[in-house]
């Protein structure tokens, strides 16, 4: 039975913890963060949940990055989910890590919610310093059903296309932006939980055209396709150098979507439509996965996470788990992909209005 | 295939295979009894170590992990009336009723052979179900999902046997608790108040480690008791055991519930159980049926085969269309992506191995599982001879790690309180908590699979398809029995009149919670008392403080407070919160609008209808003056203690809070001797610096200091 002895031992303890407290917070003053070393013990913070496509990118890196890391730094994963991302990464600038004990790892959602200044966001990619950056891509089908066999007939669907979304403001303004440039009107339906659900709303008939990203499509939509019960008709493109969109290396076949917006309309796309497609095309795929670090995180803790891709792009183990993952596309660090992540970044005030008239006007989306 | 399944099985001659399943085992089964934390805690401690494995030895620790999380959960739910998981609250009013009666042995065996055979059974149904996934899966639409929610919220009325009023304004509240955060169908965040924590809603683990756990620790710390006074776990286990496998027809009705409920998206483990214990309760007739609640042996086989097989059920989509359907399926859809596995169509042809390896890890690990659990509660039982303020500093800590660790926000942990000081309230006002968390759980599926049918489908198209009207059916076949009856007994007896005029007031106020209400045929007593109760005053009769113990054997700690005015207190509360909502709503997009506009004024009416009667009452005298006596008072103080520790770990951070206010509450509240309060407080530090240095396990830190101090020496 326990003991019963309350007055002598209250002082005791409560001594004691103060004693404990007191050199825990000595123990903090004495941390090195000025020289730039990354610290022992590493935390990737995902702004998503568990399981989605963000936090295996995450989980993929983690292990080799440590390993190639001086001093070889345990690296874990931490998710925080909610609000399209934008809770965690909040949460990361306002706790402002800046001893390299934790970096963000971001997707194009939490790009796309601050590009479009949803007023919830309180972070600012304009400062944040981006380590590593992967992209990724995807391609838009459409169901056997829909009567669509080729591009050309998107021009007079056989049927009123139909198209299941999650949300307005997220990744699948793409796709929005995609159709907008196409002059394609499709009855978009949102709500849906994410993209699987939205493709077996189509397999179902529920609607009969979906876009799928690279990893996605290689495994759900390709024995489909096989079948005969769904169509590729384009994909997404990737940008070259120059900022032009080129045939994305995974789908050689299939014409990009200003591609096929010189197959329906005889002429090379431009205007602000076009702008806008191409402005959240790089943000949204071509710079899909990012890591980021605060600002006032050391140069040297920053260079020796850059430093490290060299040795991760060597690894064939992580390059194929990446690959798979994420399809084939470049691992970018370094100062050139800093410099094209910023452009990709800056998205002119004209195609920003754009893109809000064309969420109210189309889908009743005001953002703010 | 019977080739592939049998070379798996050959995998499990190999000693390393089965170490490796006995390691998921050892973990799920511990992440299950801690309150809180679950598959989800346990797949991600062994993630970081096990990516590096091949995967026919890591599948088997994270299924191994996965399986057994609802085995372990429902021992402190039986115990100590402090759900292991947000799905073992469903079996705790009928878990606790028997330990309480002394018969926590049978409860138990009762729940680990139900877990058992629904989880080894979950995996044959795995296995078979391959090959029917996909066309059943793509015959279920958005407007069977939708009438599957709306089933599922009938649930709520069924819940609430004997307190339909109550029963229903708690549901209505849990509706309007889980419409926090972004909006399914337009792109709006919902009562937010601008806050970074509510974006994304409250959690599950936050509501309902709250509303039953923490409600239960302040009440514990309140009257400073053992958790079960004067009762011995019983020599049941034998008893249980046989009991269980007699109610084999109702376990098999709990797997394919559960099952089932896994398969479709967005359901979810908690859901698929209350569904299984919903059909039993429904389904059952006589002596059975007013079991329910307090202690049926049918309610708890049901629940636990399918909280169990739920996740058998949750692995077909994620493998089949790489849609996982909870969050442990998710990470291990994650892993296998790591591994370069794709889940698809094309797992049966290019990894029918992997496959095969996952169903015999399940099944193997369901059945080592509970064969633990015969072992671990034999010393885990002994718990509930500890006296509870010894117990609570350390479940309070796992409580707020485990809120904190969903979300990663401080701000999980405040909902926590507040849903805690909600549940305390609202179980001793004597209204139901199960409809709120029913309510909660399905309230943004309602919403996001209505506006799709809505948008995808035109109303003759849906409401014409044949699983919808099947599900219609269930709805209404028991209004049609309930008129029926009344119909019958008018004819007989002239007194009914009265009580089904009631039933029409109550119509008017709400066609479709009486239609949901009937439902769950919860018989004429429900609406007699909802009617009746104003005057019968079955909780009015005066008991000093709090100690209606002898009036109510089985339910002796609930409703301590429903013969007072609190209760009309607690009323106006939420009454004010559904006009607030209500006016909150105007403000939003309208397809963010519908629902909220519905739910509030649905609310508003039954509230309104609660408050007149329960206002009437106090003003006829039928509520004894009950203001601030010692019981509320003590309460308010033990709030006051949970409250202190948030506070330090917003200040100070978890460690150091810990090392605080540990030997502050073992010394003042539990009086503990000086060295057992500082060898307690060590071990808790020492626990979670390991838990979160080596176990992924993440800490809220403070604004003053970080999580872990030490870290940075």
């Amino acid at each position: 039975m326990m003991i019963i002895g309350r007055r002598k031992a209250l002082p005791v303890a409560i001594g004691l913890a103060v004693a404990g407290s007191l050199t825990l917070t000595a123990c903090k003053g004495t941390r090195s963060d000025a020289v730039g070393e990354v610290p022992g013990s590493v935390q990737l913070i995902v702004p998503f949940a568990a399981g989605g496509g963000t936090d295996t990118f995450a989980r993929v890196l983690a292990p080799p990055l440590g390993k190639a890391l001086d001093g070889s730094p345990s690296i874990q994963v931490v998710n925080r989910e909610g609000g399209e991302s934008i809770t965690g990464t909040n949460q990361f600038v306002k706790q402002n890590p800046n001893d390299g004990s934790q970096f963000l790892v971001a997707s194009a959602t939490t790009t796309y919610q601050w590009l479009l200044d949803i007023p919830q966001v309180k972070y600012d990619f304009n400062t944040l310093k981006p380590l590593i950056v992967a992209g990724t891509g995807g391609v838009i089908y459409a169901s056997k059903d829909s009567g669509i066999n080729s591009v050309q007939d998107l021009k007079s669907p056989p049927k009123p296309l139909s198209y299941g979304g999650i949300s307005a403001t997220g990744l699948d303004l793409s796709t929005l932006l995609a159709f907008n440039l196409l002059k394609l009107h499709p009855k978009v339906t949102f709500g849906f939980e994410g993209r699987g659900p939205a493709r077996l709303a189509m397999q179902r008939g529920e609607t009969n055209i979906d876009y799928q990203t690279t990893s996605a499509y290689l495994t759900q939509v390709k024995p489909m396709v096989d079948k005969g019960q769904a169509v590729p008709l384009m994909s997404f493109g990737v940008l070259d150098d120059n900022g032009n969109v080129v045939r994305d290396p995974n789908f050689k076949d299939l014409p990009t979507v200003p591609e096929v917006y010189q197959m329906l309309y005889g002429k090379k796309p431009s205007g602000a439509a076009h702008d806008a497609y191409v402005a959240f095309l790089a943000a949204g795929f071509s710079f899909e996965k990012s890591v980021w670090a605060t600002p006032e995180t050391p140069e040297g803790v920053r260079q020796a996470v850059i430093g490290a891709v060299p040795t991760l792009k060597d690894d064939k183990k992580f390059e194929q788990q990446r690959k798979d993952s994420l399809g084939d596309y470049p691992l970018h660090s370094g100062p050139e992909v800093s410099k094209a992540l910023k452009k990709a970044l800056t998205v002119p005030d004209s195609v920003k209005k754009y893109v809000f008239d064309m969420l109210k006007n189309e889908y009743h989306t005001s953002v703010q | 295939m019977l080739d592939a399944a049998l070379n798996a099985l050959a995998g499990f001659a190999n000693p390393a295979t089965l170490m490796m399943l006995a390691i998921g085992v050892a973990a799920g089964l511990a992440m299950g009894v801690l309150p809180g934390l679950g598959g989800t805690a346990a797949v991600g401690i062994l993630l970081p170590f096990v990516i590096t494995l091949d995967p026919s030895q890591s599948l088997p620790i994270l299924i191994g992990a996965v399986a057994v999380v609802h085995h372990s959960d429902v021992i402190t739910a039986i115990l100590l009336r402090v759900p292991g998981s947000a799905s073992a609250a469903v079996i705790m009013p009928d878990g606790n009723a028997m330990a309480r009666r002394g018969q926590a042995a049978r409860a138990l065996s009762l729940c680990f052979v139900a877990s058992m055979i629904g989880g080894a059974l979950g995996a044959v149904g795995l296995t078979f179900s391959i090959p029917i996934a996909e066309p059943l899966v793509l015959a279920f639409g958005s407007p069977e999902l939708f009438m599957l929610t709306i089933l599922g919220i009938s649930l709520a009325a069924l819940l609430s046997k004997g307190n339909m009023l109550k029963g229903l304004v708690s549901a209505g509240l849990g509706l309007l608790i889980g419409m926090i955060g972004a909006a399914p169908a337009a792109a709006v965040y919902r009562f937010s108040f601008g806050a970074d924590s509510l974006l994304d809603g409250v959690g599950l683990i936050p509501l309902a480690l709250g509303l039953f756990g923490l409600a239960e620790i302040a009440h514990m710390v309140a009257r400073k008791t053992a958790i079960a006074e004067k009762i011995d776990i019983g020599g049941g286990w034998l008893q249980g055991a046989r009991e269980a496998l007699r109610e084999w027809k109702m376990m098999l009705r709990g797997v394919l519930v559960g099952m089932w409920a896994g398969v479709l998206p967005g359901l979810g483990a908690t859901a698929g159980t209350y569904m299984a214990y919903g059909q039993a309760a429904a389904t059952a007739k006589g002596k059975d049926r007013k079991a329910f609640g307090k202690g049926s042996p049918k309610g708890l086989v049901a629940a636990e085969s399918a909280a169990n097989s739920v996740e058998a059920g949750d692995l077909i989509p994620t493998l089949l269309f790489g849609i996982p359907g909870g969050a442990p399926a998710a990470l291990l859809l994650g892993a296998l992506l790591a591994y370069g596995i794709q889940p698809g169509p094309q797992m049966l042809t290019n990894h029918l191995d992997v496959m095969y390896t996952v169903v015999w890890s399940f099944a193997i690990a369901s059945v080592v599982g509970s064969v633990v659990c015969f072992f671990l509660a034999k010393p885990l039982a002994r718990l509930s001879f500890v006296p509870f303020q010894y117990l609570a500093p350390g479940l309070l800590l796992i409580m707020l790690v485990a809120a904190y660790a969903e979300s990663g926000q401080f701000g999980a942990i405040v909902a926590m309180l507040v849903l805690g000081v909600m549940g305390y309230v609202m179980k001793e006002a004597d209204f139901p908590r199960a409809p709120l968390l029913i309510g909660f759980i399905l309230s943004v599926p309602m919403e996001r699979y209505y506006f799709l049918t809505d948008s995808l489908y035109t109303t003759g198209e849906w409401i014409h398809r044949p699983f919808v009207i099947v599900m219609a059916l269930i709805l209404l076949a028991p209004l049609a029995l309930k008129l029926f009856n009344a119909m019958r007994r008018r004819r007989s007896v002239d007194d009914a009149g009265s009580s089904v005029t009631d039933e029409r007031e109550q119509v008017q106020e709400s066609p479709q919670h009486v239609l949901v209400g009937a439902s769950g045929g919860s018989s004429q007593r429900a609406t007699g008392d909802v009617g009746g109760g104003v005057g019968a005053g079955w909780h009015a009769t005066p008991t000093g403080g709090g100690s209606g113990d002898a009036e109510l054997p089985d339910d002796a700690e609930e409703g301590g407070l429903a013969g007072s005015r609190w209760p009309l207190v607690f009323g106006v509360l939420v009454l004010g919160t559904f006009v607030v909502a209500f006016v909150l709503a105007q403000g939003y997009a309208s397809r963010a609008r519908l629902m909220p506009v519905f739910v509030t004024v649905l609310g508003i009416a039954l509230t309104g209808l609660f408050v007149a009667r329960e206002g009437r009452a106090v003003v006829k005298g039928d509520r004894r003056v009950l203001s601030w006596n010692l019981r509320v008072a003590q309460t308010g103080l033990a709030f006051g203690w949970l409250l202190l520790f948030v506070v330090l770990v917003f200040l100070l951070g978890f460690s150091v809070a810990t090392l605080i206010y540990v030997p502050l509450f073992l010394i003042r509240v539990s009086r503990l001797s000086p060295l057992r309060t500082v060898a307690y407080t060590m071990v808790a530090v020492a626990v979670l610096a390991v838990a979160y240095l080596y176990g992924n396990i993440d800490l809220p830190g403070g604004i003053l200091l970080p999580a872990l101090p030490v870290l940075y020496g």
